[in-house]
């Protein structure tokens, strides 16, 4: 891979996470209430605000909070939560790990069953098959993803037993290592099912439609008429180059994933930053709101810049300038 | 597919014939068709005023009420017929507000080209990655629950793609010997681009903007979830988020919304895809 | 190649469940259930073994709403570090289940000059958490450098009256006041004035201890881990000064924040008790022998509270009482407890709550639901019939003819059902209500600071005495920027005067007097109008019991699996 367009791709990020957090901040600047009043408390005295709000700077202009704001974030000091009294890029960090694995598991999930999908559909394409996925498939994308989790929790956990209704560690959690990562994945498997679920589509139509064209080449062709098994054609040479698309698409589907995981994180009690946030806007807790901000578009942007470069390396067709 | 302004409107009648040839096509036209006629006659259509409590506290659907009534007493099948218009102006002002600055910003960048180009395109991508839902969790949160914020917020946002579709189709068009020669003969660039420009952009517009909607109505149902719905306006989105406290004593007041949404996003996503299939251009 | 897909599925789904096998199940045992199971040894239970007793050990699983961020009580009045923290701690003096005081870290007490000096005499034997003996030195320290600096309610009501807090020696803490204070006893709970350690806080800035995140107490309870948004564990303190509690060996807080998941973890048996309960739900659990119910006044945010309809007296709409007396005449009480409260309540009968027995005004003259005469009252104000079923004003003072009879009414999202049936009831008389949900942060300057708003309704909560939660709303010395204060602006001397009486009289039944002729003047004028007072609903499985309304609840809980 070319290192002087990687550091080109690199460059062109600095000004999209610019652009992200100047819009946040300005944001918070214009929006009516005062976050004093979510760090001192309801009934405090007049005396008592004006203690707190000297001290946590709110009274500076508003180019210089943005400037020690920008300049901090530099260091990855991103201030200290109003609310919590610690810094904000501490508490985002302890629930960064919760949503990340929640959004990795469902990412994974749903390309995972999203090229199965594809595959099948592409295969019968036109057929009651093709039909049938895609009908489910839409109707996951289609349904509002708390809906979703609303019932899977009634159904899945409820009704049937299966899985925990909350949380992401059992109150007595086991004692082994090992009995501890099975309590995990317990509590794991329903919420990221759902995220995933949402997904499935936009994967399975992506390979179904790259495969539809693929298996129709001159490529693929040759390849039945020397005689080789459909699947063997299908699964070795179509679905190479077909995959292209769905590995491109990862990028903007992170920011989806996050969106997805705010929601789901509430519905199932999985402490990860989509509850945080929802908690600091409730309180108007900027430097949380702003860090969040901050990580979730700097996490699309770089998984855009990812997938730019791996894409080269599924399919061999793409050569960089 | 490119085609000259004569062909535009043989283009129109024959569009809806092969939008309806195939299956996706004419279940999504159907449905977005009801959707928005529920949501132009909600007046006529609903049997009582959906803010009025008129009935007994959490009734379940009975002939009096199709859908039931919520914890005031109010008719759940008028709020979803007037939700379906609240849901509709929120999304279809969203893609009004998309399609003008996603017009104006593709059309000048691809008229204008060199530097304006760059720097339009710069912003174009800036905007890109911002992230819609969280930043309409933050605009609601902070401004309060109003359609106009709303609207405002991911207008704002979603005119990426279509300031995109625009610009191709300015630059490939711009190319063309007939816009040269129209250029050539003192026609105007803003008659250039409403007349051979747009009518060629906006199929793919208008594919873009039925996703759109869609998705503006998940959008909304989800900040109806976390309870940051206008109460002023019943929305499906602000009667899920209701819904929320009375899960488990009245499966009706989530599950009609909940069909409600899924219903008209699934219907608006099939129209997309007969209008690919129709336009040919998968 | 479809089949063996469907196949790869079900095995990953049998997998799943039979992970669920291990952890998941659990078979809740029905015990008889008795109905409100307060009362430490009320031994109704009777099960095979014995005959209902405490039973030592096990594990209580608490839902709590949200991440209290840190866990000391002394720095905030934030009800989610309370709800997770008071275990840990303790008041010098606690609050039955009546209200009544009863002796915590301080076991007997002495109130003397007229009640300007108050002398407490502390345990010996109570030691914090890492072993340390507690003293004096500790309330000293945690009143003037922690309570009256950070505790927004103690240091706005104590703070404001208190001369000095000294320690004689080891065992004894004076309080002195400029003026004799009443209601001293009602505010040293571990809600209102926990006692923290010196030697943990001393020289340090209490907000950012690292103590805040891993506390040590004197609570029944001590902790042992937390992991944000997510989980907070807390161990048996087994040096706990009350012999022989707590009977728990841990208490495992669970952050969940939906109230409906809530329900559904409490009904698959993954947590055994819930702060609140749904409206809706609560018939359906009163009536499961699975489930105990726990009926209290006390909210996380405070106790004794009434949702209260303020009327902003800035705007010439409002100043004319007799448009605020239609406006009251149009709202039907009743229907707000059943349809908004699902009877978790009752309507209020009078500006004080009815759970400040002495204070509690009687037999007073509270406009009854008349939506006819609320019409004729505003025909009669101004307020004129338009035909369409709106009104425009015609000759009222400071409002310019033909102008709507349309108001803001602003409120928590959490209280948009009553702003629901608020706009509906006045819409019947012919107000033009628009609804307003503001976050409290943007709630509070929007109503107290910037003042733009019409009417609103706020959760009051008047404590255990009107001098903590009453007085505040009607002062006039409040209207000021001061959040969740004199909220309608209204000033009157009287009022003001006999407030000022009520807290300087020592007497309960001089002080009732006093209150009655305050609340018959308030009913008269109409600054507000008290819609209802709720009530909270605690709800356990029935196989713990013990539990009790306070931040306290698990202090002499048992579970019996």
């Amino acid at each position: 891979m070319n290192a002087g367009y990687v550091a080109r791709r690199l460059l062109q990020l600095l000004p999209s996470i610019a652009g992200i957090v100047l819009v946040a901040f300005l944001l918070l600047q214009m929006a009516p209430g005062d976050p004093i009043l979510a760090l001192a408390g309801e009934s405090g005295d007049a005396e008592y605000y004006a203690f707190m709000r000297e001290k946590f700077g709110l009274d500076d202009s508003m180019p210089e909070q943005l400037a020690r704001f920008a300049s901090n974030a530099i260091r990855g000091d991103l201030g200290v939560s109003y609310t919590q009294g610690r810094p904000a890029l501490t508490i985002i960090g302890e629930r960064l790990g919760a949503t990340l694995l929640l959004a990795g598991s469902a990412l994974v999930i749903s390309t995972i069953v999203g090229v199965l999908a594809g595959v099948i559909a592409a295969r019968y394409a036109g057929g009651v098959r093709d039909a049938a996925i895609t009908t489910v498939t839409l109707s996951l994308y289609a349904a509002p993803v708390f809906w979703i989790g609303q019932l899977a929790l009634l159904f899945f956990a409820l009704r049937l037993g299966w899985f925990p209704t909350n949380g992401m560690t059992s109150p007595s959690p086991p004692d082994t290592a090992f009995g501890q990562f099975l309590d995990l994945l317990h509590h794991l498997a329903l919420p990221a099912l759902v995220l995933a679920s949402q997904q499935v589509a936009s994967v399975s139509r992506l390979t179904r439609i790259g495969l539809v064209e693929e298996l129709s080449t001159d490529h693929v062709r040759t390849a039945r008429a020397k005689g080789l098994r459909e699947s063997t054609v299908v699964w070795r040479h179509a679905l190479r180059r077909a995959l292209g698309p769905v590995f491109t698409v990862i990028g903007a589907r992170i920011g989806y994933l996050f969106s997805g995981a705010v929601v789901v994180e509430i519905v199932f009690g999985w402490p990860g930053i989509g509850r945080l946030m929802l908690s600091a806007v409730q309180t108007r807790d900027g430097p949380i709101l702003l860090g969040i901000f901050l990580l979730v578009s700097t996490a699309v942007v770089v998984a855009n810049l990812i997938t730019d470069l791996a894409y080269g390396t599924v399919d061999p067709r793409i050569r960089y300038r | 597919m490119i085609l000259g302004r004569s062909e535009s409107r043989h283009q129109a009648t024959t569009l809806i014939g092969r939008l309806f040839a195939t299956t996706s096509g004419k279940v999504g036209a159907i449905v977005t068709l009801i959707v928005l006629l529920v949501a132009i006659f909600a007046d006529v259509l609903a049997p009582y005023d959906p803010l009025s409590p008129i009935g007994p506290s959490l009734s379940p659907p009975t002939r009096e009420h199709l859908m039931g009534t919520d914890a005031l007493g109010r008719d759940l099948l008028s709020g979803v017929i007037h939700g379906a218009r609240t849901s509709m102006v929120i999304a279809l002002s969203v893609g009004a507000v998309a399609m003008v600055i996603g017009v104006l910003v593709g059309g000048i960048s691809g008229y204008a080209g060199g530097r304006l180009d760059d720097i339009l395109m710069r912003f174009t991508e800036i905007v890109q990655v911002l992230p819609r839902f969280f930043l309409a969790i933050l605009a609601v949160a902070f401004f309060g629950p109003g359609l106009l914020t709303l609207i405002l917020v991911l207008g704002l946002t979603s005119w990426v793609i279509l300031a995109r579709v625009i610009r191709a189709e300015v630059l490939s068009l711009r190319a063309r010997e007939f816009v040269d020669s129209a250029l050539t003969q003192g026609a105007r660039g803003s008659r250039v681009l409403f007349r051979e420009i747009l009518p060629n952009a906006i199929p793919v517009g208008i594919i873009y903007l039925a996703l759109l909607l869609a998705f503006i109505i998940l959008i909304e149902a989800s900040l109806g979830f976390l309870g940051l719905g206008d109460p002023n306006a019943i929305s499906w989105g602000f009667l899920a988020g209701q819904a929320q406290q009375f899960l488990r004593v009245a499966w009706w007041l989530s599950v009609f919304p909940g069909l409600a949404i899924t219903a008209t996003v699934l219907g608006l996503n099939l129209l997309g895809d007969g209008l690919t299939d129709a336009l040919g251009r998968r | 190649m479809s089949r063996s897909l469907f196949i790869r599925l079900a095995a990953l789904l049998l997998v799943l469940a039979a992970c669920t096998g291990e952890t998941g199940a659990t078979s809740t045992t029905v015990t008889p259930d008795d109905g409100t199971t307060t009362t430490r040894g009320e031994g109704d239970t009777t099960t095979t073994q014995d005959a209902g007793g405490p039973v030592e050990g096990g594990t209580l699983v608490v839902a709590i709403s949200s991440d209290p961020g840190h866990l000391n009580p002394a720095i905030t009045t934030s009800g989610g570090t309370h709800t997770a923290s008071e275990l840990l701690y303790n008041g010098l003096v606690e609050l039955s289940d009546e209200g009544e005081p009863v002796p915590g870290l301080a076991e007997d007490w002495e109130i003397t000059e007229e009640g300007r000096v108050y002398t407490f005499t502390l345990r010996d034997d109570v030691v914090w958490h890492d072993g340390t003996p507690f003293t004096a030195d500790d309330v000293v320290f945690s009143f003037n450098e922690v309570l009256l600096q950070y505790h927004s309610r103690t240091s706005a009501s104590v703070g404001n009256a208190v001369e000095s807090i000294e320690a004689p020696d080891d065992t004894t803490v004076v309080f002195t006041f400029t003026e004799p204070y009443a209601p001293l006893l009602q505010q040293l709970s571990v809600t209102e004035a926990p006692i923290v350690a010196n030697h943990v806080y001393e020289g340090s800035d209490p907000n950012e201890n690292p103590a805040n995140l891993e506390p040590i107490g004197t609570g029944p309870f001590r902790f042992v881990s937390y992991e944000p948004d997510s989980e907070i564990r807390l161990e048996k303190n087994p040096d706990y000064f009350k012999d022989g509690l707590p009977y728990l060996d841990e208490v495992v807080m669970r952050v969940i924040p939906e109230a409906g998941s809530q329900v559904i973890a409490l009904e698959a048996g993954d947590v055994d008790w819930l702060w609140g309960v749904p409206g809706p739900d609560l018939e359906r659990f009163q009536a499961d022998d699975n489930y105990g119910l726990l009926r209290t006044g006390v909210n996380p945010g405070g106790q004794n509270c009434i949702m209260t309809v303020s009327f902003n007296l800035d705007q010439p709409m409002f100043q004319n009482r007799d448009v605020r007396e239609a406006l009251t005449h149009a709202l039907d009480r009743q229907a707000f407890l059943e349809r908004v409260l699902f009877n978790q309540g009752r309507v209020a009968e009078a500006p004080i709550h009815s759970g400040i027995g002495f204070a509690h005004g009687e037999n007073l003259d509270m406009p009854a639901y008349d939506p006819d005469l609320a019409a004729q009252m505003l025909e009669d104000a101004g307020w004129v019939d338009q035909g369409d079923g709106t009104r425009a004003a015609q000759g009222v003072d400071g409002v310019a003819d033909g102008t709507p009879l349309a108001f803001n009414f602003l409120h928590f999202p959490t209280f948009t059902a009553y702003g629901e049936l608020f706009r509906s009831q006045l819409g019947e008389v012919g107000a033009d209500v628009t609804l307003q949900p503001l976050e409290p942060p943007v709630f509070v300057e929007t109503v107290f600071i910037n003042r733009d708003f019409d009417t609103n309704i706020i959760s009051f909560c008047n404590g255990t005495d009107p001098e903590i939660g009453v007085k505040r709303m009607y002062i006039t010395s409040n209207i000021q920027p001061i959040p969740f204060s004199n909220s309608s602006a209204y000033s009157n001397e009287n009022v003001d005067a006999l407030f000022e009486q009520g807290a300087q009289t020592v007497d309960t039944e001089a002080r009732s007097a006093i209150y009655q002729e305050l609340q018959e003047i308030l009913v008269e004028e109409l600054p507000y109008f008290w819609i209802v007072e709720t009530e909270g609903f605690r709800i356990h499985t029935a196989a713990c019991t013990g539990f009790s309304a306070s931040g306290h609840f698990a202090e002499a809980a048992w579970c019996d699996r």
